[in-house]
């Protein structure tokens, strides 16, 4: 069989390329990922300060343990910035048996301290210990975990885009990957019912189907893991040059990550190509007799129906995405995308032959005779274009969507922090408590309010989360910062209260005058009562905390007035604060743009290797037509109203599935109804899709006219 | 009667846009072993329909096919496979052959599939009796259509089946080639005692049979032995005549 298949392959070099590309560039992207991934979760920071220790107790993240609908718990970790351990454990790790020496590691408290360093053979009894008291203990190597340092947070990062975007990429895969095989495998009807016919059983071209993908899926590995060494340490100098990644973090996890990546598409293609022989062993091997293999041109009652109930799940989706928000609804609403390209990829039959209805008459109109062929192509052919329409729309409907939502994101950040920022300057280094109130004292100074920023750890529907804080001086507050403060005061930000965004309040549940239950940058939990709300949460933080509530220096003083210098200290326009802002978003939005890049490339990528595939499975039809009388120009007129008609509905359905995505997303995360979209993006995009979709069929198409058509019209599709 | 294909009843309708085409209104019909039948008819008189359903490639809405003791309404799908990877052979009107395989190994497919290679000497006889000797590394883009159904009659030969169904396989031949591809049929019936029933529009392809069997909306019209490529024209143009007087 395994032989037979390879044969097979070898005489259909075409569309093998075509799934053989989609599969290639899906190794390399998978394992470019999981490279990332991998170093990142088998990182071990250096122990530094601890290598003289065993053990260290300290206080880096926070575990919740949630319950779920059928009663099982689960656990979710939130980092802490500036974790603290009680000072007081120090005298019950020293009378722990086994343990011969107590190391202090002092904190920004008295009874606070930032860790232990234990010295001993009692590492069992220090984990309990640890852990009965809120904390935790590292050994070994995770010693390095219990500090926070640059490689550690890198690691961090790397983990957490990693998880952000793995589902999605898997998905997206999955997606195209189905699509190329299932158009493979339909272009080839005829030779598999004439199999049918002679000698196979449906199990035997099911296996033979199955054993062609994989031999691709590990051809295209041949080809993709080397592609994706070259992208890794492409990627890798990019994160060190832009400071995301210490140059020294280890890369590390090739042979794991390309085992990963080449296993996993090897089952996606294999199954894939179990679902497209699903269909291909229906076929009646009569059909094998016929002049030509005729195909039902619609789908079955089942993809209608569960087309529409995608659809359906779709729009509710989106009415709880716009009526919510917060983080639940930003989830959701990413999600939406891919719900509505599966109700698109479901639908695209009865989508393709309305489109050839409306549109009818338009390409008629234009194309003359060449038109009326067009219009009945694309009715007859309304399924086999199925792959086709859902390669577009993703693309379209991807790149009009994620793609903005990052400049969304960051002109929304700039433009908060600009309007709310009310200072000339501030001064920007670690300065001790306090330093605010002494400048507030100097001639000519308005106002002065020192902050801190850090973050604390809050409670999210299925567990919790970091949120971004600012502990500040609530002294004239109001005169140095703008929150846009919706409900309640800042006024009466003292003592045991906080202030929220609008975003926090409502992912996390909060109304004004609740206690909110959150843990201090300290790892300390506390109830705090809310006593404002505001909008610009983006701009500033998730939370505004009391100055002193969070111990330990202030990091910026915002200034009103005269200017003073302090040693130590930067002074920084204003102005340059918004600009500096906007650098590092700038910056960190990197990745994003680069993992959505690379997201909407493969879409676009799989769209264009779709067409190519179609338009060259033509052969024999287009010379069929020429013999017929249809002069070579009307045949090259006739696809490009095809591709009009096509584009038609795939530019349509494309941009309103990214327009409903993009404004569901922002009005979650801003409450503008009115998503913002840079003046050529939109161009771009649909541009990009149009042009696209011409140059992949008509250049085909054009070198299949250039053979006689004689010569074609006998051979078999 | 050593019958080696028995249809009893056999009706098959098609729904196409709502309307239902009846392709087959009742057919009854038996085929010895070691016989030539030609099935001729004018177009949708359900002549393929015949051949498809007897051949079990496709379902009769109702009736039944014996191939030897095997009802075929019996079977499934894979089992029905099997019957005609050992049982039957085919030859079809064109695009017969898998362009990616050679001609041997196109003849030795369904022995392939079946894990059951036919013995070599017998391939051997079957390849030179079709004059194929020269030819088997090639591919069949290689060769003449004539050259085609050859091919196609070795690779039906093969398996020694009981029946070989071909549906006109010499439609798309020139007479040379035509007469060629028919006396190689002829011959395994003549030589080996095979049953071969072939549908044809052609009176002189239909010359070669034992019997000729003339269908026209679904049943049959004429069941005439060894009749004659002159009086088979002239039962199919009286056929003719009889349908235009009908419509008229």
């Amino acid at each position: 069989m395994l032989k037979l298949s390879i044969r097979l392959l070898r005489a259909r070099l075409g569309t093998s390329v075509a799934t053989l590309v989609a599969l290639a560039a899906g190794v390399m992207i998978l394992m470019t990922l999981s490279v990332f991934i991998v170093s990142a979760a088998v990182y071990k920071p250096d122990p530094g300060r601890y290598a003289a220790v065993d053990v260290v107790v300290a206080h880096r993240q926070v575990e919740i343990v949630t319950k779920e609908f059928d009663g099982e718990t689960s656990v979710t970790t939130a980092a802490l910035p500036e974790g603290t351990v009680p000072a007081d454990l120090g005298d019950k790790l020293r009378a722990l048996p086994g343990v011969t020496e107590v190391q202090v590691f002092p904190g920004p408290a008295k009874d606070r301290v930032a860790a232990f360093g234990v010295k001993g053979d009692a590492v069992k009894a220090v984990e309990r210990l640890a852990k009965e008291n809120g904390v935790e203990a590292y050994a070994g190597d995770d010693r390095g975990f219990a500090d926070r340092s640059e490689a550690g947070d890198a690691r961090s990062f790397l983990m957490e885009a990693g998880s952000a975007f793995g589902g999605y990429v898997v998905l997206l895969i999955i997606f195209v990957v189905t699509g190329t095989v299932g158009l493979a495998v339909r272009h080839r009807r005829r030779d598999l019912a004439l199999l049918r016919a002679i000698a196979a059983t449906p199990r035997q071209v099911r296996k033979l189907v199955m054993a062609e993908n994989a031999v691709l899926a590990l051809a295209a590995s041949v080809v993709g893991v080397p592609a994706a060494l070259l992208a890794t340490t492409w990627v890798h100098d990019q994160l060190v040059s832009r400071g995301f990644v210490p140059e020294g973090f280890p890369i590390t996890g090739q042979p794991l990550a390309a085992g990963i990546a080449v296993v996993l598409i090897l089952l996606v293609a294999v199954v894939a190509a179990r679902i497209a022989a699903r269909r291909v062993s229906r076929i009646k091997p009569a059909e094998a007799l016929g002049d030509i293999a005729v195909e039902p041109s619609r789908g079955g009652k089942v993809r209608f129906v569960s087309g529409v109930l995608t659809l359906g799940a779709g729009g509710a989706a989106t009415v709880f995405a716009l009526g919510a928000t917060g983080m639940a609804a930003q989830a959701s609403a990413i999600g939406l995308l891919y719900l509505y390209v599966i109700a698109v990829a479901l639908l695209a039959p009865w989508i393709n032959a309305l489109a050839a209805r409306v549109l009818g008459p338009v390409l008629r109109t234009t194309w003359g005779v060449s038109g009326g062929l067009a219009v009945a192509n694309l009715r007859a052919n309304a399924r086999g274009s199925a792959a086709v329409l859902t390669a577009l729309v993703l693309a379209v409907g991807f790149g009009g969507s994620v793609w903005f939502l990052q400049n969304n994101l960051q002109r929304q950040t700039v433009t908060q922090s600009q309007d709310g920022m009310k200072t000339d300057y501030a001064l920007v280094g670690s300065m001790p408590a306090g330093t605010a109130e002494k400048i507030r004292r100097t001639p000519g100074v308005e106002a002065a309010t020192g902050v801190r920023n850090t973050s604390v750890v809050v409670p999210i529907f299925d567990g919790g989360e970091a949120a971004t804080a600012k502990a500040v001086d609530t002294d004239g507050l109001s005169s140095t910062m703008d929150l846009g403060v919706d409900k309640g005061s800042l006024d009466q930000l003292k003592g045991n209260s906080v202030a929220v965004s609008q975003l926090r309040a409502d992912s996390s549940g909060w109304k004004l005058g609740d206690g909110a239950k959150i843990w201090l940058p300290d790892g300390r939990q506390v109830t705090l009562k809310v006593v404002a709300i505001y909008d610009r949460g983006l701009g500033f933080a998730d939370v505004l905390l009391p100055r002193d509530l969070v111990a330990g220096p202030d990091d910026q003083v915002l200034v009103r007035g005269t200017a003073v210098r302090i040693p130590g200290a930067t002074l920084v326009p204003a102005s340059e604060l918004t600009g500096q802002l906007s650098r590092d978003l700038a910056l960190s939005a990197w990745l994003n743009k680069l993992l959505i890049g690379v997201m909407v490339g493969y879409a676009a990528l799989a769209a264009g290797n779709t067409m190519v595939m179609a338009a060259l499975a033509r052969k024999r039809e287009l010379a069929v037509l020429q013999l017929a009388g249809v002069t070579r120009r009307q045949v090259r007129r006739m696809v490009t109203a095809e591709q009009v008609g096509l584009l038609g509905g795939a530019l349509t359905i494309g941009a309103l599935i990214a327009a409903v995505t993009l404004t569901a997303v922002v009005n979650a995360l801003t409450g503008s109804l009115l998503p913002y979209v840079p003046p050529m993006g939109w161009v771009v995009v649909l541009g990009g899709a149009t042009v696209l979709a011409l140059v992949t069929t008509i250049l085909p198409v054009r070198r299949l006219l250039r053979v006689p058509a004689v010569h074609n019209a006998g051979i078999k599709e | 009667m050593d019958a080696v294909i028995r249809i009893e009843q056999l009706t098959r309708t098609y729904a196409t846009d709502g309307q239902k085409v009846t392709a087959l209104a009742g057919v009854d019909a038996a085929f010895a072993r070691g016989t030539f039948t030609a099935v001729m008819g004018p177009s949708g008189s359900g002549k393929s329909t015949l051949l498809q359903t007897a051949a079990g490639l496709d379902r009769p809405s109702s009736g039944r096919v014996w191939i030897g003791d095997t009802e075929l309404s019996k079977l499934n799908e894979t089992k029905l496979t099997e019957l005609r990877r050992d049982r039957i052979g085919f030859v079809f009107q064109a695009f017969n052959l898998i362009g990616a395989l050679t001609v041997e190994e196109n003849i030795l497919l369904p022995g392939r599939l079946s894990g059951l290679l036919p013995d070599p000497r017998w391939v051997s006889e079957v390849v030179e009796r079709v004059g194929l000797t020269q030819r088997l590394q090639h591919r069949p883009a290689q060769l003449s259509g004539g050259q085609q159904q050859r091919v196609a009659i070795a690779r039906a030969l093969a398996v020694r089946p009981e029946v070989i169904f071909a549906d006109e396989p010499t439609g798309a031949l020139d007479t040379t080639s035509a007469g060629e591809v028919l006396s190689l049929l002829r011959s395994a019936v003549t030589d080996y005692r095979q049953t071969v029933v072939m549908v044809t529009h052609d009176p002189v392809a239909a010359s070669y049979a034992d019997r000729v069997l003339v269908l026209a909306d679904g049943r049959i019209v004429h069941d005439t032995p060894q009749p004659g490529a002159d009086r088979i024209a002239e039962m199919l143009a009286s056929l003719g005549r009889r349908l235009v007087a009908v419509e008229g």
